[in-house]
This record gives C-alpha cells, structure tokens and sequence, in this order.
C-alpha cells in the first residue's frame, strides 16, 4: 500500500511539471487520456466494486457534455459553475434510473444501460431548440493564448481525475465500499446482513455517474463543439470497459493505469495505421479479455510471467 | 385503410426482424453469450450478396444457400477457437470480447468494402401485389417467406435431429449433457455456427428491403436484443412473435409519433418488459438461465 501510494506521488510530480517539457500535441493526448482515467474511475464505483455491468455509462457522460454546453450558451453561466450541474444531473438521472433498472442482472442490466443511452441521445437529437439537434451546440470559445488554453484544460481535467480517484478511494476504504462488495460477492447474503442493496446499489450507480457528468461537462467546454453523436459515443463505452478490466476492477487504481496503458497504445497506433486502426484497437481488445481477464495488477501480483497468461487462459475455458 | 397497410407493413417488417433475432436468442439461450457482433455478421451475409450480385449477376435469392454457410464456418471457427477459451468467465468479459470483434468486422468492412450505403435493385424490384388500396410488393413478401421457411426449419432442427436435441440438452444441464457422452465444446460451436449462418442469410436479405452499410451493425444488433428480450431466451417460436410485435410496433409508432422516436420507443419498450417480466413476455425461466 506504502509502495503504491509513493510510485503515485511520483507519477503525479512527474505529471504536474510534463506541459513546460512536452509538445502541444502530446499535451492534448495526456488530457485526453486523463479524462478516460476519470471516467473509467468514476463508472468503476458501480461496475467493479458493485458488480453491475453499467455498459452504457457513457450516457452521464453526454448529459454533463449537454448541461454544459447549454448552460454556457443559452445561460451565460461560466464554465467552472457549470459543473456542479452537471454532477448533480447526473446523480438524479441515475437515481430515477437505478430504482426500477437495478433490480436487473448481469446482461439484462447491462442492455438496459445501453438503450437508456440511446433513448437519452435520440431524446437530445429531437430537443432542437434547445441542444441543437443534429446540428449540435457550438460552446463559447475560452479567451487566451492556445498555450494557456491548452495548459488549462491539462490540469482542469487532470484535477478531475484525481478527485474521481480520491471519490472512488474515499469509498473503497468506508463501510459502504465494503457493502458495496458484498452485493457484488453475493447480493442475497449482503441482504440478509443488513445491507439494505437497492439504496446501496442506487447510490453507487448516482455517485458513479455524477462523476462521469463532471468529465462530460469539461470535455464540451475542451472539444467547443459537441453534437449527439459524439457526446454519446458508444466506443467510449467499451474503451472505458477495456481500461477497466485492463487495469483490474477490483482495484481504485487500476482503470487509471488501464487508461493510460491503452490510451497511449491506441495513440501510436492511430498515428501509424491510420487505416486499420479501428481494426487493431477491436484485436487489442480480444486480447484483453483473452489473456489478462483479471487485470494487469491481479495477474502479474508476484512480478511478470509468461506461465501467468497461461493459467489465465486455461481457467476459464469450457 | 392506412392502419391496415402500417400493420402490413409491420407484419412484413417483423419478419425480418424474427431472422435477425432467432440467432441472437439461440446464442444467448444456449451459451449465455450476448452476442454484440451479431450485426456485424449480417453485415458479412449482406455483403457476400451485394458482390456476388454485382460481379456475377447472381439472383440474390440464389446466393442465401452460400451466405449460410460461409457464416456458419466463420461462426464455428469464432466460437470454437476464441470464445470457447473465456467462456466461463464473467458476463462482462464477454460483452467486451463481442464487442472487440464488432469494432474488428466493421472497420474491416469500412476499409475494404468502403462506408457507401449500398442495395440491390433486381429486375422485378418494382412489382408488387394490390387489393384495393394496399400495396404488398413481391420482394417483401417473398423476404417474409422465407424469413418464416428458415425459423420453421431451425425450431425443426432443435426438436427432430440428434444435434438439434445436443443443444437443448447442454442448455438445460451442462453437467448431465457431458455425461450422457456431448462434448459441450463442440455443441456451444454448433450452435454459434448455425445462429451465424442464419444472421448471414439475414443479411443476405437486406440489401433487397433497404441500404446497408457498415455503420448500421449496432442498430441490427440492437433489434435482434429486443426480439429476443420480447420473445424469450432460445425460443424459436417466441423470436418470430417478438419479431413481430417489434416490427409493428415500429412502425406504428413512426406513423402516430414519427420516425425519429423510433429508437426510443423500441428501447423504450424494451427497458419496460424488462423491468417487468425480464424472461420476455412469452418466456419461462429457460436454458442458460437456469444455470446461473
């Protein structure tokens, strides 16, 4: 624990001073990549310590985009006050969502997720008047030098990564983090314990997605430009899934590193093979669930071994 | 007599539908797979018609036989050497590894068969069928056809021939199906295999009804998840009534409310028997579920 918190402080030095040494391009990359950390740790809270497969969790994220983005322009409201609308939107979607939605399992659950996610984004296309429909929503453009305005959203979006981290810590290491792994070890007996799951459950979906709203609300303001389809962007969805199970879901770390791992992977070889580069990310996720379905920080505990893929491989094959 | 052309329409509509799911629900009732790239196989049948159609002007009717079993290999390999490895593993392993391979077909499609919107127009396309003021054009209806044929022959299949009963029998109980001398393996790539070459003869029968392109997989996917949550698990029977209470209901509602609810509303309809009667609305606890 002492280890992991220092490597952390490290990588946070090392990622506070980055902007005066790095390139405008690999800055925009890093932020990007931070916020797939946020929302990979923000949609953890439900998908791993709970155990609910919220596949279309990128709903909260597109909400948030939207709050912004029509606050800011039909509103005047300014961007950092905005965010907090965005969360609470989130929350209170999630909240009137989780109540009948939670009562669902597994697979049903996770479609569940997704068509509540392109309900809400045919819902947006069709609110012409006030998002913009098809057309989408053209946000204020910041004022400032594209070097500050760059080096804003770097530690704007940072910072919301490492309160999504600290959210996500905070609860890991309460007794409702512990509840919350109990409903996902066994739900029945979790009940018969006293844990009453459908609050637990419905507030760790609300908190999961409140954070994700945060993340959408910055990227609007980032992108100054947001329409239905990428605000609600399902790849998004499985990207966030593959950092996820990549860095290991049971962990408050892990979709972070899973984030940065194939965030940066999926940059070079987006640079190299523009062409095929939908194809080789698919691939890079087959390998994924193929041979780390645990995560990276599961699998390689004791340090790094070929003979570790292989004992994954075998342990859940028919 | 608009109402009854909607639910002409619907009906004819709905057919297709019932082809698209009977696959999908097959796969999840048997395996516990969720299959996401279903669509994306479709798409494989589709395209295997369109250029069998334009470079050698074959009937794209004739060319369903071939569809079929080019997708059954494909599905037998997919499921014998990749999912066949992770299949015990949690749900949401296998979501993201269909998934994986959805992303994986359609850039493949887009990078070699290109992003156009894409359908075939046969000689007879024009032709159709009137009673008074109702139109039934002849493609559809022989789409209907046979989109009926293949349900009827698969339920036929399941419930006739010893491979047919293999399947049911390792849905029900794993355990005693390996007993009784099945090798699950081979079954659960049977049954991927044949759910394919179906969704490739559902595809094959697209480009005769409306354009395709690769960018259409997640919205097929989609319908053929909710004829299968409409109908129930694995029921044969039940995906061509889903199939078509969904086709129906589609274009009702984008008569009444308008087309771009559409998606909605399906989802809508969806989440709601879900949330009700999450075994479907014709559907007992059934196969894969009992399991679990």
């Amino acid at each position: 624990m002492k280890k992991s918190i220092l490597l952390f402080g490290i990588f946070l030095i090392i990622m506070l001073c980055l902007p005066f040494f790095v390139s405008g391009y690999w800055l925009r990359v890093l932020t990007q990549t931070f916020m797939f950390a946020a929302i990979a740790t923000g949609s953890n809270i439900i998908i791993g310590y709970t155990g609910y497969p919220a596949f279309g969790n990128i709903a909260f994220f597109g909400v948030g985009a939207y709050v912004t983005g029509v606050l800011m322009t039909k509103y005047e409201i300014s961007f950092l006050a905005t965010l907090p609308f965005c969360a609470l939107s989130g929350f209170i979607i999630a909240v009137l969502l989780g109540i009948p939605l939670l009562r669902l399992k597994g697979h049903y659950f996770a479609i569940a997720t997704i068509g509540v996610m392109e309900a809400i984004r045919e819902i947006v296309d069709n609110m012409t008047d006030i998002t913009g429909g098809g057309m989408g929503l053209t946000l204020p453009i910041m004022e400032g030098e594209p070097a500050y305005i760059y080096k804003f959203f770097y530690y704007t979006i940072m910072l919301i990564m490492l309160f999504s981290i600290a959210v996500a810590f905070i609860i890991w290491r309460s007794k409702f983090g512990y509840a919350l792994r109990a409903i996902r070890i066994d739900e029945d007996a979790a009940s018969v314990m006293g844990i009453n799951t459908t609050v637990y459950k419905t507030l760790a979906w609300a908190l999961s997605a409140a954070l994700v709203g945060i993340v959408g609300g910055a990227y609007a303001y980032w992108l100054t430009y947001i329409d239905p389809h990428t605000a609600f962007e399902t790849t998004y969805s499985v990207k966030m899934f593959a950092m996820i199970l990549l860095g290991g879901a049971t962990t408050v770390l892990g979709p972070m590193i899973g984030a940065f791992i194939l965030e940066l992977i999926s940059e070079i070889v987006w640079s190299k093979f523009i062409e095929i580069h939908g194809m080789i990310l698919g691939a890079l996720i087959v390998f994924i669930v193929l041979f780390i379905p645990k995560g990276l920080f599961e699998t390689f505990k004791g340090g790094f071994s070929l003979r570790k893929i292989i004992i994954n491989l075998k342990e859940y094959r028919l | 007599m608009i109402i009854v052309q909607i639910l002409i329409n619907g009906l004819l509509l709905g057919g297709f539908y019932a082809v698209i799911g009977v696959g999908f629900s097959l796969i999840w009732g048997v395996t516990n797979i969720i299959n996401l790239a279903h669509g994306a196989m479709a798409l494989l049948g589709a395209y295997i018609t369109f250029f069998l159609f334009q470079e050698y002007g074959i009937d794209p009717f004739l060319s369903l036989p071939f569809s079929f079993l080019c997708l059954f290999i494909f599905g037998y390999i997919l499921q014998r050497f990749l999912l066949n490895l992770v299949v015990r593993a949690q749900i949401f392993m296998l979501l993201i590894l269909t998934f994986g391979i959805e992303i994986f077909l359609v850039n493949f499609m887009t990078t070699f068969f290109s992003a156009d919107f894409r359908s075939i127009t046969p000689e007879y396309a024009g032709t159709s069928f009137v009673i008074g003021d109702i139109v039934i054009p002849y493609i559809r209806l022989a789409v209907f056809a046979i989109c009926i044929f293949v349900t009827f022959l698969l339920s036929l299949f399941l419930n006739k021939t010893w491979h047919g009963k293999a399947i049911k029998a390792t849905s029900l109980d794993l355990d005693a199906a390996m007993m009784v001398g099945i090798s699950p393996a081979k079954i659960y790539a049977l049954t991927f295999a044949i759910a394919s070459g179906i969704a490739g003869v559902a595809g094959s029968l697209l480009p005769l009804t409306q354009a395709f392109s690769p960018s259409i997989a997640g919205s097929l996917t989609l319908r053929a998840f909710t004829v299968s949550i409409l109908g129930g698990l694995g029921r044969v029977e039940g995906a061509l009534i889903g199939g078509i209470l969904l086709g129906i209901a589609e274009t009702l509602s984008s008569y009444f409310i308008g087309e771009s609810y559409k998606n909605a509303i399906t989802l809508g309809i969806m989440v709601l028997v879900l949330v009700i009667k999450p075994t479907g609305l014709l559907g007992k606890k059934y196969f894969a579920e009992v399991k679990h």
